[in-house]
């Protein structure tokens, strides 16, 4: 049992009047909790409890006059005297608290050697595009980074090892595949198809020779067919002479030595011949293979008409000559059989325009029309 | 054989009071004390400190504000300075003066605002040249220097007064600061509100100094002590400083012993370190017990103008706390408005994400 | 078994510390006789006397300024600074002589010495009490600069940190400072400091932190493993140096990476992170490095600091964007 006497409100008051009451006999109280409004001479305070503990007897009703000092309320038990204030644990602020406890799951990073592949992010954009491997190059790069180089390279490196009955490609047949690849990664190709009417050819002429006659006076003509087209440096260059490539087919594969100055060379056809000759035993020299400005491919030994044969850059031309044929055409408003010649114009349109194309075409044309 | 030296330099620091701790007066008051209007307003406003006070931290405790820093003892200090300033003296305060910015004009709402989060707080509707609190300790003694400089290169007779707790004396701003305003004789007065408690640390823990006022004679600035919690000692003292530093006499150090009758702030808990029976004692020292007793003994003052006077502070400070409660959120992009005059080309972008993951734009 | 907060596992460490070195001095505003205003120092005084464990007066230069000239003589002061806020006065002390006196010196004289101070913002405290202006000391050549963020990890670092010899600031989130409880054991064991710590394997993103950010960043995770995005996430810790080989192990991995802290974006530590993975991991990453960070603008008073703190939605978004490369 404890008494709580009126506490002075303020100042010196002598007395307050009871104007509510917040708490009952048998109420438990915590400390600071308000147990009574009492009015003053200035205004209604709250008091609030000195102790936690259970109420025991109200000593006043409302409207009664308590003196400072004289019993408020008696307490009938005491749990607690100490006004705690809760610690908040700053100075500042409001911490946040759990009461949760949670276990530890960090560990100190472990570090273990890179194993991954070493290329920019552009040099894989390119590997996707080229359908590359990555893992199968070595990078010639920084720090054995994979370069875009390695990776254009790698589009003719074999990157993979055959399956059992594929047999790789060897010699010449490779040589071709990565000429073929170059070309298709870098030549943009389009081509006109025309045939020539031989009617008027004299006996005996020589098909190889009287092409290669066209051809080098359509380069006369129209020189833009006849050019060398950088793609690096976005330029190309014309040439006078016409260095022809011939497509000379053999059972190795395919070979294109160059006849020089093609224009008015009187040695044509002993260079064509000593060129077969070459292809077949395996001694044409190197150097003979490159470098050529314009290239003609006759396929139609056999057989086919027309067809899209591959522009080989720096060229930006290639003539592909179909088997001649005996066709019904329309001569002078009537229907006869003439010998026709199909021709197959391929350029690289970065280059060459198609007017420049037609044109050539045309004089090209015209030259094989002629008698002789 | 005795050294032969001679004393180069003594000092002297004064301490005063006008009214005890019952409120007799312990001298004759000077003329401008005599004036009821005057007394009147000065009790009236120690009156509104406390009760706003009181009512900052109870709204503090009901999660209404954030961590508030109370002035509960320390009335007369801010009362009485800021009734002896004038029109466009600038004040440059800590935190814990609540009843200058009151006194001179300044609202009970801008300091609820600027302790319940809100930066609009420090943007004064009326006192438009004062600093807001600085809460880095001592950091205002260099900018009432600088404020002070202005004053004086433009030849002005307005006055600067900063204000600093014992605790922020420690400070190497305040020294240094002390020692410019002496060296370039500026027109700064220098209030430390002795309160004896920076937090936990007393004072006999902060310095062993007898008196903080003497802290200028090591810059060559006149101090004196006198009764915090005797508001008609702290006006007066002001008032005389302020006449002196507006003459060209330079600055002057006024240290207000007075005692922290609350906790550091509303977090803190000062029974950890207070001594109880030291707080017990402080409690006949209240400054507003004081002048009341002094002015119902002049016959200034009876028990219908109390009633009238607290009816009318409970009305005034009902009014702030509602205006504080129903100020309209500022915008988000508050966040960015003030930091330059003109906001740079980097932050429009960071301004257009905050609004982005507000899930709304604003033009 | 101690489960013990953050504060609390600063506070065993401190203890520790004070127990098993004799040279070890705590000191700082208000940390002997209460314990320090979060409570960090509590009951030091009391068990290690005022010899050991000082209240200073208020003056943030003259605590690391004296520091620097305690350790010099062969103490290990530990030193308090109340509030990451006020460690401005300090900084002088701090980059002119604390950083330096080493190399001054050619290693004659040094600073073993470690700065703790309560850092970061969302305690809803008033100005000027939600700083997070580490980078300016990690921009610092000779200091270390290690952030906890767990119980476990407050008590290895700091352990670590007081026996370094080298001059620390150990900066506690207050934000987190009671929001985690972990059973730590007593038993004086640190943690390395320079070294980046593994919270959560993944292989789809890689999500840097460190601080209180970690919370957020690890709801983030946990929000994008029910989107099937696997996320790996990486605690800094020591900010600086910085353990930058770590993060690109696991930026070799995963191909992605999201930085996270609660500093302002320009001149972050993040900006830091993410240079050191564009010179050094390049060749690994699937899409650009993202940084969530808090605005260039001062932290807002607690009225508006929700609006400024990097949010969960934020480092989801974050997560999204690198996704969506391929």
């Amino acid at each position: 049992m404890k008494v709580f006497n009126l506490p002075d409100l303020g100042e010196g008051l002598p007395d307050a009047q009871i104007r509510e009451w917040h708490v009952k006999p048998g109420d438990i109280v915590e400390i600071d909790q308000p147990l009574v409004a009492m009015e003053t001479a200035k205004a209604v305070v709250e008091v609030p409890s000195p102790w936690a503990g259970e109420i025991g007897e109200l000593h006043g009703s409302v409207d009664d006059i308590i003196d400072t000092g004289a019993q408020l309320v008696t307490f009938k038990t005491i749990t607690s005297t100490h006004a705690e204030k809760k610690d908040t644990g700053t100075v500042v602020g409001h911490i946040e608290r759990t009461n949760a406890v949670v276990p530890e799951t960090a560990q100190v990073f472990e570090r273990t050697s890179s194993q991954n592949i070493k290329a920019t992010p552009a040099v894989k954009q390119l590997a996707k595009q080229l359908n590359v491997d990555l893992t199968q190059i070595t990078g010639t790069g920084p720090n054995n980074t994979i370069t875009a180089q390695d990776v254009k390279q790698a589009t003719t490196q074999v990157s993979a090892k055959p399956a059992a009955d594929f047999e790789p490609l060897k010699g010449v047949r490779r040589s071709m595949m990565q000429t073929m690849v170059k070309s298709h990664q870098e030549i943009v190709p389009a081509t006109i198809f025309d045939e020539a009417d031989i009617a008027a050819w004299a006996d005996n002429q020589d098909i190889t020779l009287r092409i290669i006659r066209a051809i080098t006076h359509a380069c006369k003509i129209e020189p833009s067919l006849n050019a060398w087209y950088d793609s690096a440096a976005q330029a190309r260059k014309l040439f006078t002479d016409v260095n022809l490539g011939l497509a000379i087919d053999s059972d190795e594969g395919l070979f294109v030595p160059v006849i020089e100055k093609a224009q008015n060379n009187s040695e044509l056809r002993n260079i064509i011949n000593t060129y077969k000759t070459q292809v077949k035993n395996r001694s044409i020299p190197t150097e003979k293979l490159s470098g050529a400005t314009i290239s003609l491919s006759n396929f139609g030994v056999f057989a086919g008409q027309f067809a899209t044969p591959v522009v080989v850059p720096p060229q930006v031309a290639i003539i592909g000559i179909g088997k001649i044929k005996d066709a019904a055409v329309v001569y002078q408003e009537q229907i006869v059989v003439h010998k026709m010649i199909p021709i197959s114009l391929t350029f690289d349109h970065r280059a060459v325009t198609g007017g420049e194309a037609s044109r050539f075409l045309y004089a090209l044309m015209q030259d094989l029309k002629e008698a002789n | 054989m005795s050294i032969q030296s001679q004393t180069v330099a003594e000092f002297a620091i004064t301490y005063s009071r006008f009214l005890d701790a019952e409120g007799h007066p312990t001298q004759d008051l000077p003329e401008s004390l005599k004036n009821a209007d005057t007394l009147r307003k000065l009790y009236e406003y120690m009156v509104l400190n406390r009760t706003f006070d009181a009512k900052a931290v109870a709204l503090q405790r009901t999660g209404k504000m954030g961590t508030y820093p109370s002035s509960a003892g320390q009335e007369a200090i801010g009362v009485g300075v800021g009734a002896a300033m004038q029109e466009g003296d600038v004040s440059v305060p800590y935190y814990r003066d609540h009843g200058a910015h009151l006194i001179r004009g300044g609202s009970i709402e801008e300091i609820y605002l600027l302790w319940g989060g809100d930066e609009r707080g420090n943007d004064y509707a009326t006192l438009k040249q004062d600093f807001p609190v600085a809460v880095p300790i001592a950091s205002q003694s260099l900018h009432a220097v600088g404020v002070a400089k202005a004053i004086q290169y433009r030849k002005q007779s307005r006055a600067v007064v900063t204000f600093i707790g014992d605790g922020g004396t420690s400070e190497g701003d305040f020294y240094e600061a002390i020692n410019l305003a002496g060296v370039w004789k500026l027109p700064v007065l220098f209030v430390i509100n002795n309160n004896f408690w920076a937090i936990s640390v007393p004072l006999s823990e902060q310095t062993i100094c007898k008196t903080l006022a003497q802290k200028g004679i090591a810059a060559g600035v006149s101090g004196e002590q006198v009764d915090g919690n005797d508001v008609l000692a702290v006006t007066y003292a002001t008032e005389q400083a302020l006449k002196r530093i507006r003459e060209g006499h330079g600055p002057h150090i006024i240290e207000a012993l007075t005692y922290r009758m609350c906790d550091h702030t509303t977090a803190d808990d000062a029974k950890r370190y207070q001594p109880p029976e030291e707080v017990e004692s402080y409690k006949k020292e209240d400054p507003i017990l004081r002048l009341r007793n002094y002015l119902v003994s002049q016959n200034l003052w009876d028990e219908e103008q109390e009633k009238t006077l607290y009816a009318r502070v409970k009305q005034t400070v009902e009014q702030a706390v509602h205006a504080y409660e129903s100020i309209p959120d500022q915008p988000p992009t508050a966040i960015f408005d003030y930091l330059y005059a003109t906001l740079p080309h980097d932050l429009i972008e960071q301004r257009d994400i905050l609004l982005a993951n507000l899930g709304a734009h604003h033009e | 078994m101690s489960e013990i907060t953050l504060v609390e596992a600063v506070t065993q460490a401190l203890a520790y510390e004070l127990a098993h070195d004799e040279n070890v001095i705590v000191f700082g505003e208000d940390v002997g006789a209460n314990g320090g205003v979060f409570r960090a120092t509590e009951g030091l005084q009391k068990r290690f006397g005022t010899d050991r464990v000082l209240d200073t007066p208020l003056a943030e230069s003259m605590i690391v300024g004296m520091a620097v000239g305690m350790a010099a003589e062969g103490l290990k002061p530990i030193a308090e600074i109340q509030f990451m806020g006020f460690i401005y006065p300090a900084l002088d002390q701090i980059i002119s002589h604390a950083s330096r006196l080493r190399n001054r010196t050619r290693g004659r004289l040094s600073c073993p010495m470690v700065i703790r101070a309560p850092y970061g913002c969302g305690i809803h405290a008033p100005e000027h009490h939600s700083e997070s202006t580490e980078s300016i000391l990690a921009h610092i050549p000779g200091l270390r600069v290690v952030i906890p963020s767990s119980p476990t990890r407050a008590y290895g670092l700091l352990l670590a940190a007081m026996r370094d010899p080298d001059p620390v600031i150990f900066l506690e989130p207050t934000r987190i400072y009671r929001k985690i409880k972990q059973e730590v054991p007593d038993n004086g064991v640190a943690l390395p400091l320079d070294r980046c710590f593994l919270l959560r394997e993944g292989t789809d993103i890689t999500l840097v932190s460190w601080g209180a950010m970690l919370t957020e960043t690890m709801t983030a995770a946990q929000n994008l493993q029910q989107q099937g995005i696997n996320c790996e996430v990486i605690d800094v810790a020591t900010i600086k140096p910085l353990d930058i080989d770590s993060i690109i192990q696991s930026v070799e991995k995963t191909g992605r990476c999201v930085i996270i802290h609660e500093a302002a974006k320009t001149c972050g530590v993040g900006a830091e992170i993410a240079a050191q993975l564009a010179e050094k991991a390049l060749m690994s990453l699937r899409a650009p490095i993202q940084r969530v960070t808090g605005f260039d603008t001062i932290v807002p008073l607690y009225k508006m600091e929700h609006l400024y703190l990097p949010s969960v939605a934020r480092i989801l978004n974050a997560a999204h964007e690198v996704m969506a490369f391929e």
